[in-house]
């Protein structure tokens, strides 16, 4: 049978090096391989995106792409289409590189052998597809790991919640009154119960982390009504050991850009890992300030005065399945899962977490957040290129029930869609998709402030109310949108844009806040 | 006034029995059906003022219930709660299109539990005696 010609895209800009290889391919045996050439990066994307190419030549100094970055630019292209780079005799660290960025192989332009060229593509083929067949076996089977244990934890919770059930109706004395001791031994089971049905939620918890469909709506969130409920969740849990838990937080603290619900989660694993390594009589602290080393930020720390961590362990205790192996510990252990979610959870909101710690020296687990500041968000769209007297707008999406009601989930998972329709019917430079800001009780409401021209707000307004109105209609919802023009200011050519962006940061949290309270509920 | 009548739908022997010790003490008359069939049948027969249904039945699912529920006028007002160990917001969102008032996702908190059923039947808050233990899992 006739072999298929390899199609080979070869992407040089210099003539001598361009005939070398050409000679080369030319004393191959005819129709082994099909030799297409460009001269430029844009030139070869254009022709990767086409498809039918079997494998890639190329050199990574074209005038219009260098480096690494057309390594990138071919991968983005076709990612499924290996490539092997050419460099020059200096380059090989660079090439190695290009390597680790999805190249195969790279060669030495002036050093390919006779006959090294053919070899070289074939072998490059067959190790990506192996590559291919890999990762797609690995993907295959963490899928199934996350099926399995999803799947595990909700058969485990159908009977755990009925152990629970009926030692609540025990120890509420349904069942008729208990003996002190008997009251005693239950509550030992009610805790364990507890206990388990705490490390069922963080099995599905973290396959929800891996599959990806963990949920996070950043929002202007207070810091110290998050400290709060942590404390006053667990503060029972601390008393029952007799560990003092208490919070310090600065005055006048500002809030931060971050998903409330995940970050009282944050703060339930740090203190409930605090309180579960302290012995007896010792202390819990959770403070918050800004950061010192970072006034864009806050950090917020728990403190403990627990038998500490090793040095060595402060980076691996954010590892997934990590435990601390020393037996002495009192405290119980949980799956090892804690601080692998509390890590996810941080690092998707803009944060960072990390430890520091001394054996028998307690710990402080330390979390940053951005503050929230809508100067700040808005600034990507006021660069100096963009025209100062372009007009500002912000359109607002209502979205809404035709039920009236929705209830929270379904407007968590509903909110969740439209944003990400919103962000993909955005000009990147030009328009900003606001977080939630701010809860009005009739309908989900979302801002995008977008630097437009005089007919700007009527175009985008439309485009975002086309892309939406399938989706909601599926979910039986409902969306409109509409636009407002911001009062214009001026950008003053002695003034700072910090002071330019402060005013009409202004002017937009004014017109957002009307807007909210024109659709609040008024309660009788 | 007399006790409010709840009728409960699950296929889960110790679900039933523990709901009912539950409900039973905090004033309410209960009925019970195992399965779907039994479920439209005991509602007809006791008229309760709430049903709390599961989705996973025999003989038809919770979703057949509601189904039929609807289509009898006697019936069809009275508010039903579904509670379900099913995951996925579709079936939250079936459950709401077929007229439910509440969706609660097993396992089931007491307290919740006892919140939206008052909530259900328009009574308020926290009247009944509460007879719950409250040390909640974190």
């Amino acid at each position: 049978m006739k072999e298929k010609a390899l199609q080979v895209l070869l992407v040089e800009d210099n003539a001598g090096d361009v005939r070398l290889l050409r000679e080369m391919f030319s004393k191959e045996r005819p129709g082994s391989f099909e030799l297409s050439h460009c001269l430029r990066m844009g030139e070869a994307e254009r022709h990767l995106s086409k498809g039918g190419v079997d494998i890639v030549l190329l050199d990574m100094g074209l005038p219009d792409g260098h480096g690494l970055d057309t390594v990138r630019r071919a991968h983005a292209a076709a990612p499924g289409v290996p490539m092997i780079v050419l460099t020059g005799l200096d380059d090989e660290a660079l090439a190695a590189e290009a390597m680790k960025e999805g190249a195969q192989d790279y060669l030495i332009k002036g050093q390919i052998e006779n006959r090294a060229l053919p070899r070289a593509l074939r072998h490059a083929i067959e190790r990506h597809r192996m590559q291919t067949e890999t990762d797609l076996i690995r993907l295959q089977q963490i899928q199934f790991k996350d099926e399995f244990l999803s799947h595990v934890s909700h058969e485990l919770r159908s009977p755990l919640s009925a152990i629970r059930q009926f030692v609540t109706i025990l120890l509420d004395g349904l069942a008729g009154e208990l003996q002190p001791e008997q009251q005693e031994y239950m509550e030992i089971v009610l805790k364990n119960v507890n206990q388990l049905q705490s490390m069922i939620s963080d099995l599905l918890e973290v396959t929800r982390v891996q599959a990806g469909k963990l949920m996070i709506e950043p929002q202007c969130t207070s810091v110290a009504d998050a400290i709060a409920y942590a404390v006053d969740t667990l503060q029972g849990a601390a008393i029952a050991k007799g560990i003092t838990l208490s919070s310090d937080i600065a005055c006048r603290l500002p809030s931060v850009c971050a998903d409330p619900t995940r970050m009282r989660q944050i703060l339930i694993i740090l203190v409930d890992n605090a309180i579960k390594f302290t012995p007896a009589n010792g202390e819990v602290k959770v403070k918050a300030r800004v950061f010192d080393k970072d006034p864009s930020l806050v950090v917020l720390e728990v403190s403990d005065s627990g038998c500490g961590i090793s040095p060595e362990m402060t980076e691996r205790i954010f590892e997934r399945l990590f435990q601390a192996s020393d037996p002495s510990l009192e405290g119980r252990k949980g799956l090892g899962l804690g601080l692998y979610i509390c890590k996810d959870l941080v690092t998707r909101q803009g944060g960072r977490i990390w430890a520091r710690s001394a054996l028998e020296q307690g710990s402080v687990f330390s979390v940053t957040l951005p503050i929230f500041s809508l100067p700040n968000l808005i600034a990507v769209a006021f660069r100096k290129e963009v025209r100062a007297d372009r007009p500002v707008t912000l359109v607002v999406t209502e979205l809404g029930s035709k039920s009236g009601w929705v209830s929270n989930d379904v407007r968590a998972e509903q909110s969740h869609g439209v944003r990400e329709i919103l962000q993909r019917c955005l000009h990147s430079h030009l328009d900003v998709l606001l977080p939630k800001m701010g809860v009005s009780e009739a309908a989900e409401l979302f801002f995008i402030v977008a630097i437009t021209d005089s007919i700007g707000g009527e175009a985008i307004s439309k485009r975002i109310q086309e892309q939406l109105q399938e989706h909601v209609e599926r979910a039986g919802l409902t969306a409109s949108t509409s636009h407002l023009s911001l009062p214009r200011t001026q950008r003053d050519s002695n003034g700072s844009t910090e002071q330019y962006l402060d005013q009409v940061a202004t002017g937009i949290q004014d017109l957002i806040n009307a807007e909210i309270s024109s659709r609040m509920v008024i309660n009788a | 006034m007399p006790n409010k009548k709840i009728l409960i739908v699950d296929d889960d022997q110790d679900v039933l029995q523990g709901m009912h010790v539950r409900l039973k003490a905090n004033q309410y008359d209960i009925c019970l059906a195992v399965d779907a069939f039994s479920g439209v049948a005991e509602a007809r027969r006791s008229a309760p003022d709430l049903i709390l249904l599961d989705l996973g039945l025999p003989a038809g699912g919770g979703f057949m219930v509601m189904d039929r529920l609807k289509m009898i006028p006697s019936l069809a007002i009275i508010p039903v709660i579904v509670i379900s160990a099913r995951d996925g917001l579709g079936n939250q969102k079936r459950a709401f299109d077929a007229g439910a008032k509440a969706f609660l996702q097993k396992p089931v908190d007491d307290k919740q539990l006892l919140a939206v059923i008052r909530q259900a039947l328009g009574e308020p808050a926290a009247t009944k005696k509460p007879t719950l233990h409250d040390q909640g899992a974190v």
